[in-house]
């Protein structure tokens, strides 16, 4: 299950599982969502190649406006690895690792 | 029904199978041909992990390959109402696992190229990358097509 919500410092948040069954559930979300965001994935556990998909095409979205545009915060090693296997670690800004 | 695992017997939830043997301990499910199966599917692996001793730091990449073969049978297979069955075998230095489409068209992910990974955003579309992201996760991929009946197996070698 994937929850997705405003935090208190205004980022992004997402956390569990993005799998291709919450794909429609977070672009629903992103639709509504614009300029520059920061996307806190301390609590992302999982991301499937639907939910990579989606970062992409918010990430197209946003970069259509001056200054936006998607910064990945907290990101986990799976998530990384991910990012990086598919040459996305390249696109999108990438913040420091979660703390330990 | 039970089953009898490394460290002794299990109680299986209705609808798996399981046991034990010279092979190594092996599970199976049929599940639903939808995408809302995918929690199910998770939580069988992640119990088959727990009750094999396989080490957590596998568990990531085997739901991203499970849930790409199944979300592809899924979105490519729908003709028919028959559930997809998935298969594991932990072996000392091995999981095995293996989905099976029944009565569907040949499709083997070997042959699929590789999606393209340097081009700049304003080039990228969504999607295509999930084939190419499973084979960089397994240490081993087969497929068997035998009388309308399609089965990927993937392995992970456990370090």
């Amino acid at each position: 299950m994937l929850d997705i919500h405003v935090g208190d410092n205004g980022s992004v948040v997402l956390a569990g599982r993005f799998d291709a069954s919450q794909a429609a559930k977070a672009e629903a979300f992103f639709d509504a969502v614009s300029g520059a965001v920061v996307l806190d994935l301390k609590d992302l556990q999982y991301i499937s190649s639907l939910g990579l998909g989606t970062l992409v095409r918010v990430e197209k979205r946003l970069r259509g406006s001056v200054g936006g545009g998607l910064t990945l915060i907290n990101v986990s090693p799976h998530v990384r690895d991910v990012l990086a296997y598919a040459g996305l670690d390249m696109i999108f800004k990438i913040g420091p690792p979660p703390e330990k | 029904m039970a089953r009898f695992g490394l460290g002794g017997m299990f109680v299986l939830p209705s609808g798996e199978n399981s046991v034990s043997g010279a092979g190594g301990l092996q599970t199976s499910k049929t599940f639903p041909r939808s995408l809302d199966a995918l929690a199910d599917i998770f939580g069988f692996i992640e119990a088959f992990f727990t009750e094999t001793a396989i080490p957590d730091e596998a568990l990531n990449s085997v739901f991203f390959v499970v849930e790409e073969l199944f979300t592809n049978q899924v979105k490519y297979s729908r003709g028919h109402s028959d559930g997809i069955l998935l298969e594991m075998r932990r072996n000392p230095d091995r999981l095995i696992v293996s989905l099976t489409d029944f009565d569907t068209e040949r499709f083997d992910v070997r042959e699929a190229p590789d999606a393209p990974t340097d081009l700049p955003l304003e080039q990228r579309r969504p999607g295509g990358l999930g084939i190419h992201l499973l084979k960089r996760m397994v240490d081993g991929l087969e497929y068997e097509y035998v009388e309308r009946r399609g089965t990927t197996t993937f392995t992970k070698l456990l370090r």
